[in-house]
């Protein structure tokens, strides 16, 4: 039941007028104006809500006037954010706060909404590298709640990077970064074939607008907005300080903007008939955080009212709100989110902001029995990475368990050089002298090699096994090859071998490339290993060489692979035809329940990748740490 | 086309040297036994290609292998029974397949999925590939677990040519040295950062089995109820019911 107007007592007045206009010249324009204590001004950017959308809109007033019948209308000029565009942008990853203008001719970059429906001024601010723009400086930028210098043609539904010079008949440089004070241009007269908005409505606490959204349609991410019924504070007017609800609305924005990359790749326009589970799972997370900000808890309380949503919204919400609240919090409330990585560390390192305390103190206990000596650090960057809370005390256990594990390895593998070692003979080690460099060149016997095909690799790397000629060398420049590898060992060993320098995969590290090596004996390969050890053999970049004897794993038959589930169905008389039948290779589509599964072994592998990235991170940190203390590199 | 010719005498153990100019022979000259050892000097060099002078072999070579890098994708997540075929009529969708390479895992934890190196025809279509793949889940040899692509990188070829004009230094640190102790404590970060590694991956595929488990059971108990669901609607029951109670479901 829709009231009638019932506009309640906002402040508000007018400021410049600008000129008349209309039909019967009783249409009133203005430059300015002040609402509910908020001057705004033409070309200013301001918030627009609409009943049933989480976030505002963001538009610059293109006019603003006063009708016969003192209705106020702005026409207003859309700000697209990348969430929206998605399908254009593609691949693109784009920073969080980047918006793009609407422009070129088309349904959908303009439309005329009651004066009412303004919720705040914005600050977006252009950072165009264009003549015409003043360039902002960088405290300007980093103050600005949104930043464009691209815009979103809605006649070709396309991203253009240069600015036309009139966008909606109002010349460009209105539309950039403001100088001084401005001039208008004439004035304005209403165009007849303006999409008019609909009916005002303007509650308690919401303000109403409408939209085109005729193009946003077909791509339909418009769809997924939620029901966002108590958007503002509970007290809900925007009587004291529009400024804070602008700042409270754009960090609700926020929280719903920030965009994983799962959220960009996988846009689809399907529904999602799983949201309840999702929402549930949301809800839950939210409350066991304990949230603390005012403004999350209030966006809190608005997401158990969703009625629906789609599938990678909530996954991406749900990702948003735990990631947010991570970075919100100070203290940890943490015990049912371990580090994804949680392992072989001490709390030494009292510099990293630790969120994971509870965790930590137990990992230290358990890491009491380390017997290695070397300082490990912790790794409180991987707090960052995101398990779902549900699963929480699962993990933990049993990651726990597992971190004593490393430890031992560690200890093994280093243990079990030095034992190996001090049995040999000591070698003679650098008989040379100091920073003695020696170039490396190709060894005579190079090309001999090519002279014979050989057995394949891996036939000889299993007989290099068993004899124990096999030898793994760590901490190699990634970028050589077998052959340069093969040349090394002749000038560092003077012993031919045979080197196959290992594929770098998506998971292996890229500071240090890894190389097997097959030696004539196994003395010789023992020597080796027992050289590399005591000594030390030192490449081009301060790179000391690791060796050690190999333990390949050789890929036999493999029947595990977590993800490819089939469902066994009945005995059937269609039995041998189903088994033949093998499922092509396809692009999911959105509205099947595959489409949905596939969207949580996403999210799992995002979770991995950002796990894995840290830690190559905190990797690389560590040995720069130990590199630039090297002398002679 | 000039070119000299070197014709070595074993009788009278002389060598000659004679300059051609388009097959017509315009100098000869006979070198002495000193300028003999010379010479092998000089063919010996030649039969030996230092990777320190920028042939331009080397040089070409170089250039058409990063060109082929380019056009190359990086797919993992890879199911074991991948096969090659399966991957050429899966990428084939995008392009031509030029050649498939499997990555086979030496190192790894057993489990770990496996990954393959796919050359398409042109640049175009390793981006095709690439940007299709990741933006819609690419289901390959089963579901839901889907595909991942990257653009490849050099250090994933195994068969890769020398980069030309690198140069390699290696030399054995002394004891004394006072960059000994600070190599040593690098070897030992390289290991372990290596369990690290290890150890993230087993984690990884941890969670991995953990999903996996998860969905098959929901998927089974999802399937359970639309067959259920389906026989009672097909056998009778459901309509029955339907008129029993008055109700107007399943008039069709």
């Amino acid at each position: 039941m829709v009231e009638a107007k019932k506009v309640e007592n906002i402040e508000f007045k007018w400021g410049k007028q600008r000129g008349v206009g209309g039909k019967k010249k009783d249409v009133k324009f203005y430059e300015s104006f002040s609402y509910d204590h908020v001057e705004y001004a033409l070309y200013d950017s301001v918030y627009m809500y609409e009943e049933g959308e989480t976030e505002p809109y963001i538009a610059k007033l293109m006019k603003i006037w006063e009708n016969a019948d003192k209705t106020k209308k702005v026409k207003v000029l859309w700000f697209f954010c990348p969430r929206e565009i998605s399908n254009y942008l593609g691949d693109e990853k784009t920073p969080e706060n980047e918006l793009f203008l609407a422009s070129g001719e088309g349904v959908g970059s303009t439309n005329v909404n009651p004066l009412e429906a303004i919720a705040g001024k914005c600050n977006v601010v252009c950072s165009s590298k264009d003549s015409r723009n003043r360039q902002p400086s960088d405290e300007e930028l980093q103050e600005a709640d949104f930043v464009f210098y691209r815009t979103f043609d809605v006649g070709n539904c396309r991203i253009l990077d240069k600015i036309d010079d009139k966008i909606a008949g109002i010349e460009v440089k209105f539309l950039l970064n403001r100088v001084g004070n401005q001039s208008s241009s004439g004035v304005p007269k209403l165009d007849s074939n303006k999409k008019v908005s609909g009916n005002v409505v303007a509650t308690n606490d919401t303000r109403i607008l409408t939209r085109t959204e005729s193009y946003l349609g077909e791509k339909a991410t418009s769809s997924s907005r939620v029901e966002f019924n108590e958007v503002t504070k509970l007290n809900d007017r925007l009587v004291d300080n529009s400024g804070e609800m602008a700042s409270s609305s754009s960090k609700v924005e926020q929280i719903s903007d920030i965009k994983p990359s799962l959220a960009n790749q996988k846009s689809s326009p399907g529904e999602n008939s799983a949201s309840n589970l999702g929402l549930g799972e949301m809800t839950k997370d939210n409350k066991k955080e304990g949230i603390p900000s005012d403004i999350i808890a209030s966006s809190s309380k608005d997401y158990v009212g969703w009625s629906e949503s789609k599938v990678d919204k909530v996954f991406a919400y749900q990702v948003l709100v735990e990631e947010k609240v991570k970075v919100a919090k100070d203290s940890g409330d943490l015990d049912d989110r371990p580090s994804k990585k949680a392992k072989l560390d001490d709390l030494a390192k009292a510099s990293y902001d630790n969120k994971v305390t509870g965790v930590q103190k137990v990992s230290h206990d358990s890491n009491g029995s380390n017997s290695k000596s070397v300082a490990q650090t912790t790794p409180a960057s991987e707090d960052k990475s995101k398990s779902n809370p549900t699963k929480d005390h699962h993990e933990n256990n049993s990651s726990l368990s597992k971190r004593p594990k490393p430890d031992e390895k560690l200890t093994r593998l280093a243990n079990g050089k030095f034992p190996e070692a001090s049995l040999r003979q000591p070698s003679e080690e650098g008989s040379k002298t100091n920073c003695q460099i020696q170039e490396v060149t190709r060894r005579p016997e190079a090309d001999r090699s090519k002279w014979f095909r050989g057995l394949p690799w891996e036939e000889r790397m299993q007989t290099a096994h068993e004899q124990e000629t096999l030898v793994l060398l760590q901490n190699l420049d990634p970028s050589y090859t077998s052959a340069e590898v093969e040349d090394i060992i002749w000038h560092a060993f003077k012993q031919s071998c045979t080197v196959k320098m290992i594929q770098r995969t998506a998971l292996a590290s890229p500071h240090s490339g890894q190389a097997f090596v097959i030696f004539q004996k196994r003395e010789v390969a023992e020597m080796a290993v027992a050289k590399l050890d005591e000594g030390c053999l030192m490449l081009s970049n301060g790179r000391p060489v690791v060796g050690s004897i190999a333990a390949p794993c050789f890929p036999g038959k493999q029947s595990t692979f977590f993800g490819h589930l089939v469902i066994n169905k009945l005995r059937t008389h269609k039995q041998r035809e189903m088994k033949e039948a093998v499922s092509t290779s396809h692009c999911s589509q959105p509205n099947t329940l595959e489409y949905e599964m596939a969207m949580d072994w996403c999210l799992l592998q995002e979770r991995s990748d950002l796990a894995l990235r840290k830690l190559r991170q905190q990797q690389r940190q560590e040995l720069r740490k130990l590199w630039v203390t090297l002398k002679c590199k | 086309m000039y070119y000299l010719i070197y014709e070595f005498d074993v009788i009278g153990m002389t060598l000659v040297v004679k300059a051609n100019y388009d097959g017509m022979c315009f100098w000869t000259e006979k070198l002495g036994m000193s300028n003999l050892f010379r010479f092998w000097m000089y063919c010996y060099r030649l039969s030996v290609p230092s990777y320190m002078d920028s042939t331009s072999t080397a040089v070409a070579d170089y250039a058409a292998f990063l060109e082929k890098v380019k056009r190359t994708v990086y797919v993992d997540n890879l199911s074991p029974q991948v096969t090659e075929s399966v991957m050429r009529t899966a990428l084939g969708q995008f392009g031509t397949v030029k050649n498939v390479q499997f990555i086979p895992n030496y190192t790894g934890p057993k489990n770990i999925p496996c990954c393959a190196l796919v050359e398409m025809e042109c640049l175009r279509q390793a981006e095709a590939v690439v940007s299709e793949i990741t933006q819609f889940p690419f289901m390959m040899s089963g579901m839901p677990r889907p595909a991942r692509a990257f653009r490849a990188e050099v250090e994933m070829f195994d068969d890769r040519p020398i980069k030309p004009g690198r140069r390699i230094q290696c030399r054995w640190v002394d004891r004394k040295d006072p960059d000994f102790e600070v190599a040593s404590k690098i070897k030992r970060l390289v290991r372990k950062h290596a369990a690290e590694d290890l150890f993230l991956l087993q984690q990884q595929l941890a969670q991995e089995e953990k999903l996996a488990k998860q969905q098959e059971e929901t998927l089974k108990a999802n399937y359970k109820k639309f067959t259920i669901i389906d026989n009672v609607v097909s056998d009778g029951t459901a309509p029955g019911l339907a008129k029993f109670y008055n109700m107007k479901a399943f008039d069709s």
